[in-house]
């Protein structure tokens, strides 16, 4: 089994140690860091994102593949920034203003920083103005809005006309999700995109910044 | 019959006069909306923790009101003043679990006391209160037997994510079972005891409350499931039944993997059926609907906040129609009546349920 291999097979199963010791060994070996990202660790958590949707795996399994992909990532990020690699865009993420729901919203974030975007998670409350100000300051390509209340869902629209007023939003795409959400509620309020899980979270950022 | 012999013998899947009506959960702001239709002076909607104790007496007047006046069989008791305030916003319970007041419903649980071992080791747990039951003797004496008198009492599961945090139990499930057992263990004890003081002040049914899927599937494995949640909630079910009480299962989601293991485990009664997660009445009722009592389905997601009241009329006249040949079936919203429904499709639930829900067997 090839080190690559080993690193997919440790992030499917969610085994973290595995996971950064096989890391730590390629990179002595002089493997490409990037390498380990886009021919192991995604492809491991793209498989993972399947038998999510298959119903083999629940939240738990993904949340262990989740943190092994991500203590990977901690520790190769300073030799990516040297080698100039990126990744694939900054999504800016959080619950909407009023809402404090977080569990979906940070299962989300995890499934997309497997995927390989860097993600800014502003946790639940948030209101439009520190949406506009994130997404400026790093230039996120992309907003992800959450919301478990039917009566926080105004917030939404809120943070969109936010965007607009702001000017950001010819170059920010947005995408919503949570309990009370759906495809119309996001046309509705002029968002991009509405996800229903986790791992259709990341396929619809993917499609929208073109990942 | 009275509402609490309809509720008790819909539960035992017999055909009552009539299918009953229950309200499973209902906030402030969906109390004040109804009670302004059977009661004046009712404050404007805000939370029952910034109330003042006339106002807090006057909204707990429009609940019991609207259980009268509109013909609602069940009235479910739950656990109140057990939040101490922290600051302007948080509060902590008998267990330790700090909670964020929110504006919008009930407060939610943002710290975790005991997310390790070593943790657990240092913890004692709360022993149950019975000055907690208030909400339950208020109503026993109001209603004097003539409504079923149901407790929502959270599960293993849910007392569990609320002690160690959610994600960090979910990777304990894997890395450390014993930690997930023990803390199962604990919150089990404390509710077995909580049993006994609820058949002491006379409750008839005991709703276990422990969401555990999302609308697409169950949080956790059917396996993890059987190892670290139903076990200790089985045991509820079993005391339950001694004491001579019946138990409803509440969780939201789509719960048809979990199904069988509820069906094996005695429980009287499921609570909301989503109708947004595949749980919809005639699929239920066909399934299991000879052994299990359907209560819920009536959707609060989308119709009760913003269909029209002759839409509801039809859902509820539907959902007779799809679950209740036999007995077994009481209507209720398909999660709480939370601050997003309107109440004038509330109250068409509540009178479509008297106008359809006649067994014509009296």
């Amino acid at each position: 089994m090839t080190r690559i291999e080993e690193l997919f097979d440790a992030v499917l199963t969610g085994n973290r140690d595995a996971a950064v010791e096989v890391a730590r060994r390629a990179l002595e070996a002089s493997v490409d860091p990037q390498s380990l990202i886009d021919d192991a660790m995604i492809p491991a958590m793209d498989e993972v994102g399947r038998r999510f949707e298959e119903e083999e795996y629940f939240v738990p399994e993904l949340l262990l593949s989740a943190r092994a992909m991500k203590s990977v990532l901690e520790r190769i990020k300073p030799l990516l920034s040297q080698k100039g690699t990126s990744h694939k865009g900054c999504i800016v993420i959080g619950t909407v203003q009023g809402d404090l729901h977080d569990i979906g919203k940070n299962l989300v974030a995890a499934m997309l920083e497997g995927a390989g975007f860097e993600v800014v998670d502003l946790g639940t409350d948030v209101s439009p103005e520190r949406f506009v100000a994130a997404v400026e300051e790093k230039s996120a390509k992309l907003v992800g809005l959450s919301a478990l209340l039917t009566v926080t869902m105004p917030s939404m629209k809120s943070t969109v006309e936010a965007l607009e007023a702001a000017g950001l939003r010819d170059r920010v795409k947005v995408m919503v999700g949570g309990a009370p959400l759906s495809t119309d509620y996001a046309e509705e309020i002029k968002a991009d995109a509405y996800a229903d899980n986790a791992t259709a979270a990341v396929r619809v950022a993917q499609a929208l910044v073109g990942a | 019959m009275n509402g609490r012999e309809r509720i008790l013998t819909a539960l035992e899947i017999r055909e009552p006069d009539r299918v009953p009506l229950y309200i499973h959960g209902i906030n402030e702001e969906s109390i004040i909306g109804i009670g302004r239709h059977v009661m004046d002076g009712l404050p404007d909607p805000k939370q029952f923790h910034d109330m003042t104790e006339p106002e807090r007496l006057k909204l707990l007047e429009a609940l019991f009101l609207i259980h009268e006046e509109f013909g609602v069989d069940g009235f479910t008791s739950f656990e109140i003043n057990q939040l101490r305030d922290l600051d302007a916003t948080h509060a902590v319970d008998d267990w330790g679990v700090v909670y964020k007041r929110s504006p919008h419903g009930i407060p939610v649980v943002c710290g975790h006391p005991v997310q390790d071992v070593a943790a657990l080791d240092r913890y004692t747990p709360p022993k149950p209160r019975r000055e907690h039951l208030l909400l339950l003797d208020l109503a026993r004496e109001r209603f004097r037997g003539e409504k079923a008198l149901f407790w929502l009492m959270r599960g293993a599961f849910v007392l569990s994510w609320r002690l160690a945090g959610m994600s960090n139990l979910m990777i304990e499930m894997h890395e450390d079972p014993g930690f997930v057992h023990r803390i199962a263990e604990m919150t089990t004890v404390f509710n077995l005891q909580m049993l006994e003081l609820l058949a002491q002040a006379g409750l008839d049914v005991l709703v276990v409350e422990d969401d555990i899927a999302d609308t697409k599937t169950t949080l956790i494995s059917p396996k993890h499931f059987r190892e670290f949640v139903n076990p200790y909630n089985r045991r509820l079910v079993e005391r339950a039944h001694q004491l001579g009480l019946k138990v409803v299962r509440h969780s939201d989601g789509n719960l048809w993997k979990l199904l069988d293991i509820l069906l094996e485990s005695g429980y009287d009664g499921l609570n909301p059926l989503e109708p947004q997660a595949g749980m919809t009445l005639d699929r239920v009722k066909a399934y299991c609907g000879d052994r299990l009592c359907l209560l819920g389905n009536i959707d609060c997601a989308e119709l009760l906040p913003h269909g029209t009241p002759e839409q509801v009329d039809a859902a509820v006249r539907k959902a007779i129609e799809d679950g209740g040949e036999g007995g077994g079936l009481i209507i209720c919203s398909s999660n709480s009546l939370h601050p997003g429904v309107d109440p004038e499709n509330c109250i068409a639930m509540f009178r479509a349920t008297h106008k359809y829900g006649a067994y014509g067997n009296t």
